[in-house]
């Protein structure tokens, strides 16, 4: 690239000739697919990583409850939460145990338990759900 | 005491004494273009929110005698903001932030926090037709430089409105030719309300029926540890590619980053609603207060407002010409219809692909997979502008 034409490209106040301007449009869409190009590739992997991830928690759910237990025993906690947990709170009447949700949101359950109700013709009081469980189809 | 004196003076300082001076007609002009914008606006809500803005700044600005904005202060080299802020009109000041590029910055803001990642997350090769759809920006850049018409900042300037990225237009403008802002900006918003229009007969013209009824399947669900994690790798790995752009993409993943992160919903809230509405009202008018008659009623804002439109329909082309080809690499599981989607029209040009693809395959609801290179091309409009900005400025 001649001198003279980097100066031209530089210079905001000098008109931008043929040459220099295809010259510069071919960087810039160069550039602009290297970047764009570099973060798909960045994505990807982290898609990778977290579905990897995702992926050996289900097929050893050991090793989760292990580094669930290492994890509550590291961490800081105030001693209001401590007491909490050591004398939880009484169920509200008309409640019976407790629902286990496993990679569903608490929106997504209520929005479950509401259909099954509403399917089924039951009272919510009336049934009784033990755990809600997402399910990863493999053709998705 | 002189009565007629009195009313002599009072006629002498009236704008309708000072239309018939050197610019009188400009200005005039300059009222009937604001009042058509308005009209645009409000009767055909051509971009509403901004329009009507620009529209009543371009009347202020135009009224004689109202000494509300300033032009020529603006185009020195070395602005005296401590003058302005003395002597300055209401415009003046309000401009402040269209020249330090705050108001760009802080609108992308508000974008990033209404900004829904995930679509682009499971499919990443959104950002190639997000990059593709950026060919438009640098074939006017090639366009602009035939003319002869335009210095390098001008003409980058006019590229970037194929961009369809208001702020970003406005960021790049301010710096790198101040005195086509109103031009480049009302082109800019002008085509992006025009979108509807403006793409479907080049998407239909381009791709086969075939093509069009493609059904693309769904992708896998991004976690919310992802959403959260993108907008801090983004801003790291394009801001240190590109120092000139992290400004606006800083500002972009900022707002992002409050939406995704679930524990700063109050500030998310206000980004998206009492923050942008504000600074959407400050941007408006004090862009259409560069409107002043002498500086837009010119050839090069005839030749600007051309090469918008051919900007548009070139960035069209090229995210359609991509989406074809991903088409037959993926052996038709992707929708080439969702290429025109990568201008980052957001969510206008999701919205008309969608509505194309409905056309032809009733059921095919393709505006969830068009986000995805909806939003890459806002990353891609901010990199090219990052890119013309290192060269120029």
């Amino acid at each position: 690239m001649s001198a003279n034409i980097l100066a031209a490209i530089l210079d905001k106040e000098a008109r931008l000739g043929a040459v220099d301007s295809l010259l510069l449009a071919l960087i810039g869409i160069v550039i602009v697919f290297i970047v764009l190009i570099a973060l798909m590739l960045v994505v990807t992997l982290q898609g990778k990583i977290f579905d990897g991830s995702a992926k050996l928690k289900q097929k050893h759910p050991e090793w989760a409850e292990k580094a669930a237990a290492i994890k509550s025993k590291f961490s800081i906690r105030k001693k209001e939460e401590l007491a909490e947990e050591a004398a939880p709170e009484e169920l509200a009447s008309g409640t019976c145990g407790e629902l286990v949700l496993v990679g569903t949101s608490e929106r997504d359950a209520a929005m479950i338990m509401a259909i099954v109700a509403d399917n089924t013709n039951t009272p919510l009081n009336q049934l009784r759900f033990k755990s809600i469980k997402r399910v990863e189809d493999e053709n998705l | 005491m002189n009565i007629g004196e009195i009313l002599k003076n009072l006629w002498n300082g009236s704008g309708f004494h000072l239309f018939g001076g050197d610019n009188g007609w400009q200005s005039i002009v300059m009222i009937i273009v604001a009042l058509f914008f308005l009209y645009l606006g409000i009767k055909k809500k051509f971009e509403p929110l901004l329009l009507v803005g620009i529209a009543f700044g371009m009347l202020l600005t135009n009224l004689p005698g109202s000494d509300m904005y300033h032009s020529e202060w603006w185009t020195t080299t070395d602005i005296d903001y401590l003058e302005i802020l003395r002597h300055g009109g209401l415009l003046d000041i309000l401009y402040i932030g269209v020249k330090t590029g705050v108001y760009p910055c802080l609108i992308f803001m508000g974008v990033g926090a209404m900004t829904d990642f995930g679509p682009m997350l499971s499919r990443p090769s959104s950002l190639i037709l997000g990059a593709a759809a950026q060919g438009g920006i640098y074939l006017v850049l090639i366009l602009a430089a035939a003319t002869g018409m335009f210095t390098g900042g001008e003409a980058a300037s006019i590229s970037i409105i194929a961009g369809a990225d208001g702020p970003t237009a406005i960021f790049l403008t301010k710096t790198l030719a101040p005195q086509l802002l109103a031009p480049i900006a009302v082109a800019a918003y002008s085509y992006m309300a025009l979108i509807p229009l403006l793409q479907p007969p080049f998407m239909k013209l381009l791709t086969t029926k075939k093509e069009r009824m493609a059904v693309m399947t769904s992708t896998r669900p991004v976690s919310k540890k992802e959403k959260i994690i993108f907008p801090i790798l983004v801003t790291i790995l394009v801001s240190l590619l590109l120092p000139s752009v992290a400004p606006l993409l800083g500002s972009l993943m900022f707002g992002n980053l409050l939406k995704e992160c679930g524990v700063t919903e109050r500030l998310s809230d206000t980004a998206q609603n009492a923050l942008m509405n504000i600074v959407t009202l400050f941007l408006g008018i004090s862009v259409g207060a560069t409107a002043v008659g002498s500086v837009f009623l010119t050839t090069k804002t005839l030749l600007i407002i051309v090469l918008g439109l051919a900007g548009f329909v070139l960035a069209t082309i090229c995210g359609l010409l991509i989406g074809k080809l991903l088409y037959v690499i993926s052996k038709g599981k992707i929708n080439p219809l969702i290429g025109s989607a990568g201008v980052s029209a957001v969510p206008m040009a999701a919205r008309v692909s969608n509505t194309v693809g409905l056309q032809y395959n009733k059921g095919n609801y393709l505006l969830m997979h068009a986000m995805g290179p909806n939003v890459a091309g806002v990353i891609g409009s901010a990199v090219a502008a990052g890119f013309l900005l290192a060269v120029f400025a």
